[in-house]
């Protein structure tokens, strides 16, 4: 076999370089999207792991209540519970600093003087001892620094540092310098350490706590000690060990990290097509080869084996290169997806790591997996070819039997099982098997459309011949020889036209997707947010970079001419049975007229005024979905006050989270939750009042001192526009892919059409065509595959748009999009079809036009 | 009507140089039917390749329907094909997806003839080779003496002063080979064209007024 591969096969490489660079180039950039995705999970999944592990020290068990928190009071209680040994109180979050945009510190508020049995402190001052500690603590304005961070920003012992806090910006003096180690590597050193009363003050948390820390005396089993945690906390926050915490914050991402998976299954599902392509062109180029080899004594199994290998080889050749291109891409995709990640889900350092072994297999079984699958049935057709072939005058292709075709039929059984598993996916638990198989289901679907590729050739042309259309400035024999070109081996150009249309569908339905998205993001933007005005600080959405502020600027806000409502938003991170969810809320008594709420469940009006009345909540769609709860239920929520229980009043539209939201009013939260900080202030301005001599005053009076983000209505939607298309790049790497792919694909085809046709094209330059003539029908076939395959990939990509916005999106978020056609994007994907695979078709045009016409007619 | 002067043809394989042709002299007037023979290797269907405008010498002067081969660009070459030659060839060379009628018309419609004006040529060619009752057929669906005759039809669509056949019969029984012979004698004689027929066979040579011998790329011998 080695003999072979580096005879025949190798020597057929060298002669088809280019095929065989496009083959390589399209595998590698495949496989890169595959490794690059799976090395962005894993670091997605391992940063939030090693951020809490680290945080936690050597903590055993974690008392927290997410971002809701708990009483200061019950410390003692959990201090003394049996069992515990030490236990270490700490708040924590993360807050700016003043006049360097983007910076921002994660600030840890702790007993310095206790802390140290949980976590380990390293100061550079080898000498920071018990009463340095005292005089850190007795000075409120006291903050510790990473050596990394004070010398990024030149900051010694004693300097100043400004942090934009819940009460405005505060100045803290640089008492310790941390060493990078423990606890203060998280975050790449953007690392404070506060004394916990401090640190409570900047963040607003006073009397609360954020998270207790415990180590369990020897002895005593860590389950029983938090079982006896649990009972005598009754509801009022968990207790876990911190892997489980991380695995609980880690799950706020589990909607995002399938919907990555599944861009990597496309960039699969378009590499299988290239190699097929690839593997049957080759077959159809050597076919004289092959018949001498068969003549000359090769066994079938030997040629199977042969053609399969060279498939496997070039496909593990691009694999490597895939996983080096896949690792760079990664480190860039971490960039876009860390930043998405901040935006949306938590403040999180993703690290960028190296290739595992792991994902190694991952990327090389892909790739081989893929050849094998792929290259099996030009293997086959290979085999058929006859001895006799070398002796053949006429050009030897595959038969194609119509709608009795191997393709044909296969295009139908897929035809079959795509609704068949689309209907049987909501029968299956959870909403990430359904998702999957939903998403199998439209893979299957398209499989089945681009199986009926080369039916659909010959019958498009059969029409297009028998209505004799004409195509103008080509005379009819042009376009008649291109089509006739295209017809005549409807599986080759079928492979091209199939290639189109997965390539197409995999970027129409991306488009559509994100189309969808934003229709139904800025629709409920204009009904969720009404306001005028929107007062935030830190970030201009409410979200993790947002930092919270105290109602301080309440009254001043109120008093400003011209402001008719003032309205206070609050958004926090609960759990509600063991799971993340968000509590919303605002005063619907102060803004019920002004205001609307999208619902999806339920009369928004009657709901808003029930929730200001303090009947109950309002839970959204994806929440209804997680825990099957619905209006009239009741849902119990751990507060600081302890378990609540609150009457489900209606069921509204969130886009915000898909992890499920509970939105209430105000002074119910603040009951409850004993929290009065702001997360934006909403005004509603007097019809006719000047929007901007508002916007100045308020940047005059409070900019300054809390870094307002003072937003329009129209930069809000901006902003949320900005963050949907940055969570979305890595879908546009693999549109990338899937162009190259198919341009990759038309070029590939044409080159062996030319190379097929090669006696033809001499003969027609025998009889007076011209080059120019030559060229046009060549880049006329081109086209014409890049129509068919770009109409028929809209028609694939359509459909599998709606079912991905309609149905997948639904199941595995709980949020019901409006599916917005993007009649301007088919068009330019249509035209762009055409477009490039005339570009493609250059090459192999300009090779065709220049063949030397006495070798063509002596080339059989 | 068609004078070589020293023509010569090399090839080059790599470093190898191959000579097709030695510097091949001859004349052949208008209207003569000419064979040419000689053994694989002489040189006969490179040298028909060049009268054809297929290829072009590399030294030495040649002249056909009193135009310099040598000096014509592509375009010219290409048109002068089209217009002034008419090629039949040994394996046919019909294009397969195309009836007898379509591919009789197909130089003119490469030409920007009009559908109608080509198809009334190519009814009156297809009459005059005497299948204007297999217009409609596909290559496939004839016999090779039909097929060959479809392409010395579709040879003739410009009325070309020069026709060049590459081994007509090789590809025939021989009563069919006979039946093509008489058929481009005919034309000959009918139109007044000038046939110039690469051939093996001494049984074709005899359809020729003149016979040129070949061997190693140079001119053997010339018989009447």
């Amino acid at each position: 076999m080695f003999a072979l591969l580096s005879t025949i096969s190798w020597r057929h490489v060298r002669r088809h370089r280019l095929r065989t660079l496009l083959t390589f180039v399209g595998m590698a950039l495949g496989v890169a999207v595959i490794v690059a995705i799976a090395l962005v999970n894993r670091s997605l999944s391992t940063s939030f792991q090693s951020t809490i592990e680290q945080i936690a020290g050597k903590a055993v068990l974690q008392v927290s209540n997410a971002e809701s928190g708990i009483a200061e009071s019950i410390f003692p209680t959990i201090r003394d519970t049996e069992g515990v040994q030490y236990a270490a109180a700490a708040v924590e979050g993360f807050l700016p600093v003043s006049g360097v945009e983007r910076e921002r510190l994660y600030v840890l508020g702790v007993d310095l003087l206790t802390d140290s049995a949980v976590r380990d402190h390293q100061f550079t001052d080898s000498g920071f001892a018990f009463d340095q500690a005292l005089d850190f603590i007795a000075q409120p304005d006291s903050i510790a620094l990473t050596e990394s961070f004070a010398r990024r920003f030149g900051l010694r012992i004693g300097a100043r540092i400004t942090l934009g806090t819940s009460a405005g910006k505060q100045s803290y003096t640089v008492r310790a310098l941390l060493k990078e180690q423990g606890t203060a590597r998280v975050f790449g050193g953007n690392f404070a350490l506060m004394d916990l009363p401090a640190a409570q003050r900047a963040f607003g948390k006073e009397g609360k706590l954020d998270i207790v820390d415990l180590t369990v005396e020897e002895g005593s089993k860590i389950e029983a000690v938090q079982e006896r945690l649990r009972l005598r906390l009754s509801g009022m926050a968990d207790v876990e060990r911190p892997k489980k915490r991380g695995e609980q914050i880690e799950s706020l991402l589990t909607s995002f990290r399938v919907g990555l998976f599944f861009v990597s299954l496309i960039a699969l599902f378009v590499g299988f097509f290239l190699i097929y392509n690839t593997v049957a062109v080759s077959v159809v180029q050597r076919k004289r080869e092959i018949g001498t080899l068969r003549c000359l004594g090769m066994r079938r199994g030997e040629l199977l084996r042969l053609v399969v290998s060279e498939a496997v080889i070039l496909a593990l050749a691009g694999a490597v290169a895939g996983c080096v291109l896949g690792w760079a891409l990664a480190q860039a995709a971490l960039l876009a997806v860390g930043e998405t990640v901040r935006n949306l889900f938590s403040s999180i350092a993703l690290a960028g790591s190296s290739l595992s072994m792991n994902e190694l297999a991952l990327a090389l079984a892909s790739a081989v997996g893929v050849a094998l699958f792929a290259a099996l049935h030009p293997a086959v057709e290979a085999i058929r070819i006859s001895p006799l072939e070398n002796a053949r005058q006429a050009a030897w292709r595959p038969v194609f039997h119509g709608s009795k075709s191997w393709a044909t039929r296969l295009g139908f059984l897929c035809l079959v099982v795509a609704p068949a598993l689309v209907f049987f996916a909501p029968s299956v638990a959870g909403g990430v098997r359904q998702f999957s198989l939903g998403i199998v289901g439209m893979l299957v679907f398209l499989l089945g459309l681009a199986s009926f590729s080369p039916l659909f050739i010959s019958f498009a042309v059969r029409q297009f011949q028998r209505c004799a259309a004409g195509i103008p400035g080509l005379s009819w024999a042009e376009t008649r020889l291109a089509l006739d070109s295209v017809m005549r081996n409807p599986l080759r150009s079928g492979i091209t036209v199939a290639t189109m249309i997965i390539s197409l569908a995999a970027i129409f339905t991306i488009a559509a997707f994100i189309n969808s998205v934003r229709g139904s993001l800025l629709a409920w933007v204009d009904q969720m947010v009404t306001a005028d005005i929107i007062v935030s600080s830190g970030a201009r959405t409410a979200g993790p970079r947002n930092v919270s502020l105290r109602e301080d600027p309440l009254p001043g806000l109120k008093a400003l001419p011209g402001v008719r409502v003032v309205d206070l938003y609050r958004l926090v991170r609960a759990n509600y049975q063991g799971r993340p969810i968000v509590v919303e809320s605002f005063s619907a008594v102060e803004s019920a007229s002004v205001r609307t709420l999208p619902m999806a469940e339920g009369d928004g009006t009657k709901a808003l005024r029930e929730m200001a009345e303090g009947k109950g909540a309002i839970i959204s769609e994806s929440f209804q979905r997680r825990f099957g709860k619905g209006t009239h239920d009741t849902i119990e929520l751990a507060t600081p006050s302890g378990p609540v229980g609150f009457k489900v009043l209606g069921i509204y539209v969130d886009y915000s989270s898909d992890i499920g939201s509970v939105l209430m009013d105000r002074a119910l939260y603040k009951k409850y939750w004993r929290d009065d900080l702001v997360d934006a202030f909403d005004l509603w301005l007097e019809p006719g009042a000047d929007m901007q001599a508002v916007i100045e005053k308020i940047k005059a009076a409070y900019g300054e001192k809390y870094q307002l983000f003072v937003s329009t209505h129209r930069e809000l939607r901006d902003a949320v526009v900005k963050i949907m298309e940055q969570s979305f790049v890595v879908n546009y790497a693999v549109e990338i892919v899937a162009i190259v792919v198919a341009i990759f694909s038309v070029i590939n085809t044409l080159l062996a059409s030319v190379l097929d046709r090669t006696r033809e094209i001499g003969v027609l330059r025998a009889i007076g065509a011209t080059q120019a003539q030559i060229r046009r029908m060549v880049l006329l076939e081109a086209a014409s595959m890049g129509l068919m395959g770009g109409l028929l990939g809209l028609f694939a990509g359509t459909i599998m748009a709606y079912h991905h916005v309609v149905y997948n999106t639904k199941v595995l978020t709980g949020w019901t999009f409006q599916f917005y056609y993007p009649y301007d994007t088919a068009l330019f994907a249509l035209m762009a079809a055409v477009l490039l695979c005339l570009a493609a078709g250059y090459g192999p045009a300009k090779q065709a036009a220049a063949i030397p016409i006495v070798s063509a007619i002596g080339y059989e | 009507m068609i004078r070589c002067t020293d023509v010569r043809k090399v090839y080059r394989q790599g470093d190898t140089e191959i000579i097709a042709l030695g510097g091949v002299s001859l004349e052949i007037p208008r209207g003569v039917f000419a064979a040419i023979m000689g053994p694989s290797g002489s040189g006969k269907s490179t040298l028909l390749h060049l009268i054809g405008g297929l290829d072009r010498p590399s030294d030495g002067e040649l002249l056909v329907d009193g135009r310099l081969i040598a000096q014509m660009a592509d375009d010219e070459i290409t048109l002068f094909r089209r217009k002034r030659v008419g090629f039949v060839f040994q394996f046919f060379n019909l294009l397969p997806t195309l009836t007898a009628f379509e591919n009789t018309a197909l130089p003119l419609v490469l030409d920007g003839r009009s559908k109608a004006q080509a198809g009334a040529r190519a009814r009156l060619l297809l009459a005059k080779v005497g299948l204007e009752k297999r217009e409609h057929h596909l290559p496939e669906e004839m016999s090779g003496g039909e097929v060959q005759r479809v392409a010395i039809a579709r040879a003739l669509a410009f009325g070309p002063p020069i026709l060049l056949a590459d081994e007509p019969t090789g590809n025939l029984d021989s009563k069919t080979g006979e039946a093509i012979l008489s058929l481009l004698r005919r034309i000959n004689e009918e139109d007044g064209c000038t046939v110039v027929m690469v051939t093996h066979s001494n049984e074709a040579a005899r359809y020729s007024h003149r016979t040129i011998f070949l061997r190693d790329g140079r001119v053997e011998k010339e018989a009447a």
